[in-house]
């Protein structure tokens, strides 16, 4: 659908407000329809893909590797200005980087293509973000997603507000638990039809606030791990479930400050395979912890001689494990 | 009835030890055929940023590593193997784990025994990335399987065949 300049002020006036002469200096909205430099598509751009028009607001951010939150200038968030509703518009950004996993690298690849195929595929699962995805004039293909109102698993747990462990364990990790294992089903999910997320990590889980799911976002990462095509979803399944079991992350700096009669305890064995300072076999330090349960951290110790190699299993294992829960 | 030994290569320094590691073991002695097997892992279609640029990719793949295992048949073929008695194949796969490639491939050949070479990696390397040889190791039903290190001693090999490594 084509529109003109003043049906799109119409439209702009009806989810902002009447503040055209503020949003638009010139009198009329930008107009972009080719994305191929994504630093040009900026604030307050009208952004019509394929027929549909967007008006974009400011740039997404993400932190990674303890760096702080950087701009992301290929993710805008921007308003649907046929229904009113907040997406997230990711531009086509080809990045090939070596991704990090403790002292271990990998090549990855940022690719639109694939989270296009994961969008679609994503639509039927409560547990996963939808959208859909759109070529532009030059056809880059962009993908438009819904934006989730809610918190990141990490502020959700941080909500419970528990003084002690035991008291986390007890009262909030049985909830957050079944909200997690609901989640990996959608991994599995995913891993079923051949596809990876690739990118599992705790603050990828938003709390949705409106149907109270947690939801993994952003599938854009692919690898080439032909030998072992899922592991790293699962090794990421591992470290967020060791964080919700833990309430946080246990580092063994912490630990050796805050109590050094367990960290005392801790054998070579009991930190996270791949993170070296974090640690998973959790049984060690809260004694109340089911063994069902530990087991399954166990898997992504240094000291493990197992690996999952299907979802499915670690899924199996961790519902045994909630029941393990019940008489603990 | 010759016994046929399969041996899974890559373009690694691992995978020519383990090739020299038959040739120095077995070359000159009758009764066996050799099938060098490569299997190129073409990554999924969106690792690359256009269909072109993955075309690209696995033409010169298989292009090295065709040329690859013709210089590995030459080895055999000094090392003593009868010239008929060495071929090579080239296996393109997409979405599948190399080992199951291999194993298909085992089975296809009707191969006694499976070589590959060790990488050595770590267990946590393991853990993400997966290992071949140990795959192989615990799914290959009606085969032998050597994994052999790159350091194997070659004591007890001919003086012959030494020379090759």
């Amino acid at each position: 659908m084509d529109f003109t300049d003043s049906q799109l002020m119409e439209l702009v006036c009806r989810w902002i407000g009447p503040s055209k002469e503020f949003l638009f200096p010139a009198g009329k909205p930008r107009t972009i329809t080719d994305t191929t430099d994504f630093f040009r598509v900026e604030y307050n751009d009208i952004l019509v893909l394929e027929g549909r028009p967007f008006l974009i607001r400011n740039n997404e951010k993400e932190g990674r590797f303890g760096i702080d939150e950087q701009p992301k200038f290929w993710v805008k968030r921007a308003i649907d200005l046929l229904d009113g509703s907040v997406k997230i518009i990711k531009l086509v950004f080809h990045e090939h980087f070596k991704a990090r996993a403790g002292p271990l690298t990998f090549e990855c690849v940022r690719s639109p293509l694939k989270e296009a195929r994961v969008i679609a595929l994503a639509s039927s699962h409560p547990n996963l973000m939808h959208g859909f995805s759109a070529r532009d004039s030059r056809g880059n293909l962009v993908r438009v997603v819904d934006y989730i109102f809610g918190r990141k698993l990490e502020e959700h747990i941080a909500a419970t507000d528990k003084k002690t462990h035991i008291e986390y364990f007890h009262s909030s990790f049985p909830q957050i638990l079944r909200e997690f294992i609901e989640s990996a089903g959608a991994i599995k999910f995913l891993h079923d039809n051949r596809e990876i997320h690739g990118d599992i990590r705790r603050d990828h889980l938003i709390k949705d606030r409106d149907t109270g799911r947690l939801r993994w976002i952003d599938f854009d990462f692919t690898y080439d791990h032909p030998e072992n095509r899922f592991g790293y979803d699962i090794f990421g399944l591992g470290n967020v479930l060791i964080f919700i079991a833990g309430g946080g992350d246990i580092t063994i700096q912490r630990l050796r400050a805050e109590n050094p009669e367990a960290f005392s305890r801790l054998s070579p064995g009991d930190v996270n395979i791949i993170f070296g300072n974090r640690v998973a076999n959790l049984g060690k330090l809260f004694p109340y912890m089911p063994e069902a349960m530990n087991r399954v951290l166990l898997h992504f110790s240094a000291g493990t001689d197992v690996f999952y190699e299907e979802t499915g299993h670690f899924l199996d294992d961790l519902v045994e494990a909630e029941n393990s829960l019940r008489g603990a | 009835m010759d016994k046929k030994i399969l041996i899974a290569v890559d373009d690694s320094e691992n995978s020519r030890a383990a090739l020299l590691y038959v040739a120095g073991l077995l070359g000159g002695f009758p009764g066996f055929r050799a099938i060098i097997l490569s299997v190129v892992a073409v990554p999924e279609e969106g690792y690359f940023h256009s269909p072109e640029e993955r075309r690209l990719w696995l033409d010169e793949k298989t292009s090295a590593i065709s040329r690859m295992l013709e210089r590995y048949r030459e080895i055999l073929i000094q090392a003593g193997f009868p010239e008929a008695k060495v071929k090579t194949e080239l296996a393109v796969a997409s979405g599948v784990p190399v080992s199951s490639v291999i194993l298909e491939k085992q089975e296809q050949f009707d191969a006694c025994t499976l070589v590959v070479g060790r990488r050595g990696i770590s267990k946590s390397e393991e853990f993400l990335f997966g290992s071949v040889s140990s795959r192989l190791i615990h799914q290959a039903g009606r085969c032998a399987v050597w994994v052999i290190e790159p350091v194997c001693k070659t004591d007890s090999l001919s003086k012959k065949n030494k020379n090759l490594i």
